[in-house]
C-alpha cells in the first residue's frame, strides 16, 4: 500500500507525517502546477468546482508516479465535497488506473475501520503518536502563519517574514518528534519577533471569507495572502486548517460556542445551514462589519453552490453594517492580472472611504 | 376579506405545486399562481447572479407576483427524504429573495426537514395554519385532502414497438417549464420519438436501481434522476439512448451527469449532455436534438 492524498495549502506536511507513522509508504502529489490543473480539467466534468479538478490532478499526478491508495474525505452534503470521490474513482477507473481508493467519512464508525485498513501493524499508543504529532505539526504552521499575516504589510526589509516562513516550513516538515518540532516552531516565532517593523501608520485591515480549499491553497488564490500584505494590508483570514479540525473533527467546546455565536449573527440574513461554509461567510461578514474592519474579501471557487447563495446576499449585509465587500470567484482561469487590478481598485476604495470618515 | 397568496411556478412547484396550492386553498386562502415562464421573466430572474437558470427563473416568478398579494409561499424546503438535501440553492432561496427585494410582503417559509425524521412535516403544517389563522386539527385535515391531488405515478406508454425510445433525465423544474427546456418534449415527440422522464419511472424502480451506486446520492432529486436514468439503461429492454438535461451551473447535476454518462459508455448506450442557460438559442438546441435522434436512427438500422 503506497498511500497519496489529495493537497491543500499545507495539509500535505501533516497527513505525509501521519501516515509515515502509521507505517505507510507515502507518495505526495507534486505541487499544483499548471500540469496538473490541465489533466483535470481534461477529465472532469466541466461545470465542477475547482477543487475537484484540481483534486483529480492530483491523484492523476500521483498515481503516474507509483501511488496505488487514495485517501480521501467523504461527507453527507448538501455541498458537492462529499460526492467527489465516487466520482473521481469512475474517472481514474476509466482511464486505466489501478488503485484503491479509501473514503473517509464524518462518522467515528468509519474512521476507525478505515483507520485500521491503513494503519500497519502499529498499536493504540503509535496510533496516537502519529496522530499527536501531525495535529502538532498543523498547529505550529497556522500559528506561524498568522503572525507572517500581521508582519508582512509592516516589515522594514520586504520578504523576511516569508523568508523565515519557508525556512520554519522546512524544519518543520523534517521534524520527527514533538522536541524538534517544538524548538523549530519558537525558533521560527522568535526570528518573527525580531523583524524590525516600519512604526506609525494604521494600516488596512481586510477579513478574508469563503470557501476553505481556495482559501488556503495559495496556488489558486493567486497568492492572496501575500499580495494583499505587500499592498500595505493587514489579512485577517477566517480559516486555517486548525479551526476546521477543532470545530468539525474534534467539537470542541469554545469552537462549538463560537459556531452558536455566528449562526445567531447570520440568522437575520441566511436562516439555515446551506452546505459548505456559506453560512459562515455571512456571519463574519456581519462580525466583521461590527468590529469595524475597512473591507471584506469573499473568496470561492466558481459554480460553488452555498458560496454563491452567501454571494447573493452579501450585498445585504454589507449594505446593513456598512462595509464593502468583494466577492472574487476563482476557477482554471483566473488570471494574475485580472486579480490584481480587482485587489488594487478595492484596496483604493478602502483607503479613499478611510480618509473620507477621517474629514467627516 | 380573504388572504392572497402567491405561490411562483418555479423549482418545487413542479414537484408539489398542485398539493401546495390545494392545502393553502382548503384552509381558506385565495391562491394565485403565476403563469408561465416567459422572456421577461428570465430578464427580471438575471437579479440573482452565478446561480442556475431554475433559480434565476424563480426569482422572476416572484417579482410577477409579489406586489400583487399578502403572503408568498416559499417554504424552506430542506431535505424531503431521510438522509438527503434538495440542493443549498433551494435551502436559501427564501433568504436571497429577501436581500434582493425591497417591500417583499411576509415570506411563508416555513422550515421543511425531513432529513433526520418526519415530525417536520407536521409541525410545518400546522405553522402554516397559524399564519392564516387555522388550529392545527383543520390544518392537518386541510393538507389531508390536499394530499389526494398529488401526482401519481404514470405508467410507460410504448406508442410504436419499434419506435425510438429516449430517457429524458432532468430535474422536474428543467423538463417541465417549456421556456427553460425549450419544449423539448414536444420537439422529441414530432421527431417520432417517445420520451420517458425521470417522473415515469416509480420512486421503487429508481431506488433499486440507485442501489448499484457506491455512495447514495445526497441530494434528493439527483438521486431519483440517476436511479431512473439507470433503471432505464438497466433494463431488459433499454432505452435506445439517454439525454441528459441540466442549467448551468447546476451544481448537483455537473456530477450525477458525469455519473449516468460513465454508466451508460459503459452499457455502450449513447448519453448527450445538454446544457442551457438564459442564452441557449433555440438554433443550436434544435440542430443537436437533431443530430443524435438522426445517430440513434442510423445506429438502430446498422
Amino acid at each position: 500500500m503506497i498511500v497519496t492524498f489529495p493537497h491543500m495549502g499545507d495539509m500535505s506536511i501533516a497527513l505525509k507525517e501521519l501516515f509515515t507513522g502509521l507505517g505507510r509508504q507515502v507518495v505526495l502529489p507534486p505541487p499544483i502546477s499548471k500540469r496538473t490543473l490541465e489533466l483535470g480539467i481534461k477529465y472532469s466534468p466541466e461545470t465542477a468546482c475547482l477543487p475537484f479538478k484540481i483534486n483529480l490532478g492530483n491523484f492523476i499526478e500521483a498515481l503516474e508516479q507509483g501511488a496505488n491508495t487514495i485517501i480521501t474525505c467523504g461527507g453527507v452534503g448538501p455541498c458537492r465535497l462529499g460526492y467527489y470521490a465516487e466520482i473521481q474513482q469512475g474517472i481514474l477507473k476509466n482511464l486505466g488506473f489501478n488503485f484503491d481508493m479509501i473514503v473517509v467519512e464524518p462518522d467515528i464508525v468509519d474512521i476507525i475501520k478505515q483507520l485500521h485498513r491503513v494503519a500497519f501493524k502499529r498499536n493504540f499508543w503509535e496510533v496516537y503518536l502519529a496522530f499527536r504529532l501531525a495535529l502538532a505539526k498543523i498547529y505550529a504552521m497556522d500559528s506561524i502563519q498568522r503572525k507572517v499575516n500581521m508582519i508582512r504589510p509592516r516589515e522594514v526589509s520586504v520578504g523576511k517574514s516569508d523568508f523565515i516562513w519557508r525556512q520554519t516550513v522546512d524544519v518543520i516538515d523534517a521534524a520527527e518528534n514533538l522536541s524538534t518540532l517544538r524548538a523549530a516552531w519558537h525558533k521560527g516565532e522568535s526570528e518573527l519577533d525580531e523583524v524590525k517593523l516600519k512604526s506609525g501608520t494604521r494600516l488596512l485591515r481586510i477579513g478574508v471569507v469563503g470557501e476553505i480549499y481556495v482559501m488556503l491553497e495559495s496556488s489558486i488564490n493567486q497568492n492572496l495572502d501575500w499580495r494583499l500584505g505587500n499592498m500595505g494590508v493587514e489579512v485577517y483570514k477566517t480559516m486555517y486548517l486548525s479551526d476546521y479540525i477543532n470545530g468539525h473533527l474534534f467539537r470542541k467546546r469554545e469552537y462549538l460556542k463560537k459556531f452558536k455565536y455566528l449562526a445567531d449573527l447570520a440568522q437575520p440574513y441566511l436562516g439555515h445551514y446551506v452546505g459548505g461554509h456559506g453560512i459562515k461567510s455571512i456571519a463574519h461578514a456581519v462580525n466583521m462589519g461590527q468590529e469595524k474592519y475597512d473591507g471584506i474579501i469573499h473568496v470561492f471557487p466558481f459554480t460553488c453552490m452555498p458560496e454563491i447563495v452567501a454571494k447573493n446576499i452579501l450585498p445585504k449585509v454589507s449594505n446593513d453594517v456598512d462595509i464593502p465587500v468583494l466577492s472574487l470567484a476563482f476557477d482554471e482561469q483566473s488570471g494574475e492580472a485580472g486579480i490584481v487590478t480587482r485587489l488594487e481598485a478595492f484596496i483604493d476604495l478602502l483607503r479613499y472611504r478611510r480618509v473620507k470618515h477621517h474629514l467627516a | 376579506m380573504t388572504i392572497r397568496i402567491g405561490l411562483p411556478r418555479g423549482l418545487l412547484y413542479y414537484q408539489y405545486g398542485s398539493i401546495w396550492e390545494k392545502f393553502l386553498q382548503e384552509l381558506g386562502a385565495e391562491v394565485v399562481v403565476t403563469g408561465d415562464t416567459s422572456k421577461a421573466t428570465l430578464n427580471c430572474g438575471s437579479g440573482l447572479d452565478e446561480v442556475c437558470l431554475p433559480a434565476k427563473v424563480y426569482f422572476g416568478h416572484i417579482n410577477d407576483l409579489y406586489k400583487q398579494v399578502d403572503y408568498l409561499f416559499t417554504p424552506r424546503v430542506i431535505s424531503v427524504a431521510a438522509g438527503q438535501y434538495t440542493c443549498p440553492k433551494i435551502i436559501g432561496m427564501p433568504d436571497m429573495l429577501r436581500s434582493n427585494i425591497d417591500n417583499l410582503p411576509p415570506l411563508i417559509d416555513v422550515n421543511l426537514n425531513l432529513r433526520q425524521n418526519s415530525r417536520s412535516l407536521y409541525q410545518a403544517i400546522i405553522t402554516v395554519g397559524h399564519m392564516l389563522g387555522k388550529n392545527a386539527i383543520s390544518s392537518l385535515y386541510a393538507w389531508y385532502h390536499a394530499w389526494q391531488y398529488r401526482r401519481m405515478d404514470q405508467a410507460i406508454r410504448y406508442s410504436k414497438p419499434n419506435g425510438q425510445r429516449i430517457g429524458l433525465i432532468g430535474h422536474p423544474y428543467i423538463i417541465y417549464d417549456r421556456q427553460i427546456s425549450m419544449n423539448i418534449i414536444d420537439k422529441l415527440n414530432h421527431f417520432g420519438i417517445d420520451v420517458i422522464t425521470p417522473e415515469m419511472i416509480s420512486n421503487r424502480q429508481a431506488a433499486i436501481a440507485a442501489k448499484t451506486l457506491g455512495k447514495k446520492i445526497f441530494w434528493s432529486n439527483g438521486d431519483h434522476m440517476a436511479g431512473a436514468a439507470l433503471a432505464l439503461i438497466q433494463s431488459e429492454q433499454p432505452v435506445d439512448g439517454l439525454i441528459f438535461i441540466t442549467s448551468f451551473t447546476c451544481g448537483p447535476d455537473a456530477l450525477i451527469g458525469e455519473l449516468v454518462s460513465q454508466r451508460a459508455q459503459a452499457l455502450n448506450i449513447p448519453c448527450m449532455l445538454l446544457t442551457v442557460d438564459e442564452h441557449t438559442a433555440e438554433a443550436g438546441f434544435v440542430t443537436r436534438l437533431e443530430a443524435f435522434t438522426d445517430m440513434l436512427i442510423r445506429r438502430k438500422q446498422s
